[in-house]
C-alpha cells in the first residue's frame, strides 16, 4: 500500500524528469559546436540506380577516411539514408537526416528527378544541400534555392563542348542524336543539338528512346543512311543494349558512333574489346586522366575497391573533399549556415578531375574532357578498359559561350 | 469486442493520434502524415477492391492528376487554395468519370484496362513536360491558406490531414453501411443474382468507381501539400500497387486495414531501409506471409484471434 502510495507520489517527479531530459534534448544544439559534424548523405542503394550509388557511397567515404574523419579541428559521422531513386522516398529520407539525425548538411541525391524534392527539405528547413550527380538543370538556373549549391555538373554543361566536337573537330555535318528520354538525357543531347546546329551542323535526325529500352534494332533501322555519324546519349542498362545491338547489326563496319554520355567506367566491365578505341564520353572526369591528383584517387579507390572508379565515385569524393575545405576555411562552424555557403561559393578545390570553382550560379566551372575507350595495364588491377581523355575544353561554365541572362531567358532545353 | 471497448480503443487511437506530434519529433509526425494519406488512397482503392470485387490499378491516375492540377494552379497561376484544391478534387473525378468505363469489363480484363489507363496518365505526365514539367515536376508548392488562415508547419498540417482523413473515414462508413454500400457487397458476391433481383449493377459499380477515384483525389491534394512538389513517380504504376497492397496487408472490406497496410509498408520502407538495404525483401516477406496466414488482412487475423480466445474462454 505505502509502496503504491509512493510509486504515485514519485510519479510527478519522474514526469518533471523526463521533461527536464527532453529539454536538455532539444538544447543540446547549443553545445553542438564542439560535437561532430554529422553530414546526410542521400543515395540510392537499392532501386534501379543502386550501381552508381554504390559508387558514390564509396568515393565519398573513401575521401573521409583519407581525412581520417576530421574537418575544421571537429571529428565527421555520416548518415546514409537510401533514397531508392524514388521522389517521395528522398523528401521522407531528407526529412529523416534533417529533423532524427541532426545534420549540419545534405549531400545528394542521385537521381536527377530527385534533386528538386530533396531541394525542397532544404528550402523549408534552411539546411544547406551540397547537390552531388543530380543534374537537371533548373536547379542551378531557372529553380534555384538559396541553400542549394552543386558540386558535380549541370546536365547540358557536358552536351555544349559535345556539339562543338561534333561539328570542329569530327567535322559532322549531318548527324544523327541517339537520346534517352527523360530530363537529364534531353539536356544533354539539346544542348548538344544547340551548339553543333549554331556552328551549322545539321541533324539527321533524333531518335528518343525511354530508359530501359530493350531492342535498339529499331533505332539503328531508323537512322537515316546518309547520315555521316552517330551521337549517343544513354544511361542505365541502355549502355549495353546499346553496344550490344550495334555490333550484332554489324553497324560498325557502316558508321561511326560516338559515345558522348555512353561508355562510362561502371559499365565498361559488362563490356569487351569491341569497345577499344571508341569515343566514350564527354565528361567533366574521365578515370584516366593523368593527373596527380587523379593518380591518387583512382589508385587509393582500386586498393580498396578493386575497380576503377565511375563518374559518380569521383563526383562524390569531390563532394567531400570540397566541403572538408569549405569547413576548414572556417574552422570548423558549419552550424553557421551562412558562412558554411559563401565558404562553399568561394573555396577553390584540386580535385581529382581538375581545378573546380563555384560560378555565380552555384555551378562548378570545371575542365570537360572527350575520352576514348582504351586498355590500359593497371598495376593493381591489370588489364582494364577506361576512358581516356584526349581533348580537353577547358573550364566550361553552365552557361558555355553565352551570357547567363541569354541562357537564361531562352528556357529549358525541353524536346 | 464488446461496443465499450471498441469505444475505448478509438479514444485511445484518437488521443494518440491528436497528441502525436507533441510527443515525436517532426520527421515522425512527417512520416504519420504519409501515412494517413497513402491510408486515404488505399481506403479508395478498397471501397472497389474491398466492397465491388474490383482490383483497381490506376487509382495512382487519379491521385496525380489531383496533385498536379492543385500544384499547376497554385504555383504557375497564383490559384488561391480555396479553388485550387477543390479543382484538384474536381479534375480526378472526372478523369474518374472518364475512366470508369473499365466497369464494363470484369475480373483479370479489369485489371489490364485499369493498368492501361495508369500508363496512359503517366506517359502524359512525363511526356508532357512544357505542361507539367517532365521529370522534374512542379516545385514551390505552398501550404494550403484560405482567406486569412493558413497553415504554417507540418504540424498544423498533420492536424488537418488527420481532420480530413477522419471526416473521410466517417463518410465512408456512412456510405458502405448504406443500401448502395450493401448492394455493392451483393454484386462481389453474386452478379447475377443481384442483376436478376432488378439491380443496375453496371451503374453502381460505375458510381463506385467514381466515388472512388473522388476519394484518391482527395489523397492527391493532401499528398502535393505535404509532399510541396509532385512530378511524374506519383502518377507510376508502383504507387497503384501500393495502395492495393496497403489495402490488402491491413484487411479489405475493413476501414482501419488500408491504413494499418499504409503504416506498415511506409514504415517498413523508411525504418527499415536505414539500417538494412535488402529492406525490399523484407516488405516481399511480409506481404507472402500475409497472403498465406492472413489472407483477409491483419484486421481479419486480429478478429480470428480474438474468436479464438473467447471460443478458449468459453470452453
Amino acid at each position: 500500500m505505502l509502496a503504491t502510495r509512493d510509486g504515485i507520489r514519485g510519479l510527478p517527479r519522474a514526469l518533471a524528469a523526463l521533461l527536464v531530459a527532453l529539454g536538455v534534448g532539444t538544447a543540446s544544439p547549443a553545445h553542438a559546436q564542439s560535437g561532430p559534424i554529422k553530414i546526410g548523405l542521400l543515395p540510392p542503394v537499392t532501386g534501379p540506380l543502386a550501381t552508381p550509388g554504390r559508387d558514390m557511397v564509396d568515393g565519398f567515404k573513401l575521401f573521409w577516411e583519407q581525412a581520417g574523419y576530421k574537418a575544421g579541428g571537429r571529428t565527421v559521422e555520416i548518415v546514409v539514408a537510401d533514397t531508392t531513386c524514388n521522389p517521395d522516398q528522398a523528401l521522407t529520407q531528407a526529412r529523416r537526416v534533417v529533423h532524427q539525425e541532426k545534420v549540419q548538411f545534405m549531400v545528394g541525391p542521385l537521381c536527377g528527378h530527385e534533386g528538386p524534392a530533396v531541394a525542397q527539405v532544404s528550402k523549408e528547413t534552411g539546411v544547406p544541400l551540397v547537390m552531388d550527380a543530380a543534374g537537371a538543370d533548373v536547379i542551378t538556373k531557372w529553380d534555384r534555392t538559396p541553400t542549394v549549391v552543386r558540386t558535380a555538373v549541370s546536365a547540358s554543361q557536358i552536351g555544349h563542348p559535345w556539339g562543338d566536337y561534333l561539328y570542329r573537330e569530327l567535322g559532322l555535318r549531318n548527324v544523327t542524336f541517339i537520346g534517352q528520354d527523360y530530363t537529364w538525357g534531353h539536356e544533354v543531347t539539346l544542348g548538344a543539338v544547340r551548339t553543333y546546329t549554331e556552328l551549322g551542323g545539321k541533324v539527321a535526325k533524333i531518335i528518343w528512346n525511354p530508359i530501359g529500352t530493350r531492342d535498339y534494332g529499331p533505332t539503328i533501322a531508323a537512322i537515316p543512311k546518309d547520315t555521316d555519324g552517330v551521337s549517343a546519349v544513354v544511361v542505365g542498362v541502355d549502355r549495353v543494349r546499346l553496344f550490344e545491338a550495334w555490333f550484332n547489326f554489324g553497324m560498325d563496319k557502316k558508321l561511326k558512333i560516338f559515345g558522348g554520355y555512353w561508355l562510362h567506367q561502371d559499365v565498361l566491365p559488362q563490356m569487351d574489346d569491341r569497345a577499344i578505341g571508341l569515343i566514350g564520353n564527354s565528361l567533366h572526369y574521365a578515370a584516366g586522366l593523368e593527373t596527380p591528383e587523379n593518380r591518387a584517387f583512382t589508385d587509393a579507390f582500386a586498393r580498396k575497391h578493386k575497380r576503377l572508379p565511375s563518374w559518380f565515385a569521383e563526383s562524390a569524393y569531390t563532394a567531400a573533399l570540397w566541403t572538408k575545405t569549405a569547413i576548414d576555411s572556417i574552422n570548423g562552424t558549419v552550424e553557421d549556415r551562412a558562412a558554411f555557403l559563401r565558404a562553399m561559393r568561394t573555396v577553390r578545390v584540386n580535385a581529382p578531375r581538375g581545378p573546380v570553382r563555384m560560378d555565380e550560379y552555384d555551378n562548378p566551372i570545371q575542365n570537360v574532357y572527350i575520352s576514348r575507350i582504351q586498355k590500359i595495364k593497371h598495376p593493381l588491377l591489370g588489364d582494364v578498359l577506361t576512358n581516356v581523355p584526349f581533348k580537353t575544353y577547358e573550364a566550361v561554365s553552365q552557361f558555355w559561350k553565352w551570357t547567363p541572362a541569354e541562357f537564361l531567358k531562352r528556357g529549358p532545353y525541353k524536346r | 469486442m464488446p461496443r465499450a471497448g471498441r469505444i475505448a480503443l478509438a479514444l485511445t487511437a484518437l488521443t494518440a493520434a491528436v497528441l502525436l506530434p507533441q510527443v515525436a519529433g517532426p520527421f515522425w509526425t512527417g512520416l504519420v502524415t504519409q501515412m494517413y494519406i497513402f491510408g486515404l488512397l488505399a481506403l479508395s482503392v478498397d471501397l472497389l477492391l474491398g466492397h465491388a470485387g474490383l482490383f483497381s490499378l490506376c487509382h495512382a491516375s487519379f491521385f496525380a492528376m489531383a496533385a498536379y492540377t492543385t500544384a499547376i494552379l497554385q504555383v504557375r497561376y497564383a490559384v488561391p487554395t480555396a479553388l485550387a484544391a477543390p479543382a484538384g478534387v474536381l479534375a480526378g473525378t472526372l478523369l474518374a468519370l472518364v475512366l470508369g468505363l473499365a466497369v464494363r469489363t470484369r475480373g483479370v480484363y479489369f485489371i489490364l484496362i485499369t493498368i492501361a489507363f495508369g500508363y496512359v496518365v503517366w506517359g502524359v505526365a512525363h511526356r508532357w513536360s512544357s505542361f507539367t514539367g517532365g521529370d522534374n515536376g512542379v516545385t514551390n508548392v505552398p501550404f494550403p491558406a484560405v482567406g486569412a488562415w493558413r497553415v504554417e508547419s507540418h504540424t498544423e498540417y498533420y492536424y488537418l490531414v488527420l481532420a480530413v482523413v477522419l471526416l473521410c473515414a466517417l463518410g465512408y462508413r456512412i456510405l458502405v453501411a448504406s443500401p448502395f454500400g450493401l448492394a455493392l457487397r451483393g454484386i462481389k458476391a453474386s452478379e447475377t443474382r443481384m442483376r436478376s433481383l432488378g439491380f443496375a449493377c453496371g451503374l453502381h459499380l460505375y458510381a463506385a468507381f467514381v466515388v472512388s477515384g473522388a476519394l484518391a483525389s482527395l489523397a492527391g491534394v493532401l499528398y502535393v501539400y505535404y509532399n510541396r512538389f509532385v512530378n511524374p513517380v506519383a502518377a507510376s504504376f508502383p504507387v497503384s500497387v501500393e495502395a492495393a497492397l496497403m489495402a490488402i496487408i491491413g484487411g479489405t472490406g475493413t476501414i482501419v486495414g488500408p491504413f494499418i497496410g499504409s503504416w506498415i509498408m511506409l514504415g517498413l520502407r523508411n525504418w527499415v531501409s536505414s539500417f538494412f538495404a535488402l529492406y525490399a525483401s523484407v516488405m516481399g516477406l511480409v506481404f507472402i506471409a500475409v497472403v498465406l496466414w492472413a489472407p483477409d488482412g491483419l484486421v481479419g487475423l486480429a478478429g480470428r484471434l480474438r474468436a479464438r480466445a473467447q471460443k478458449a474462454g468459453a470452453g
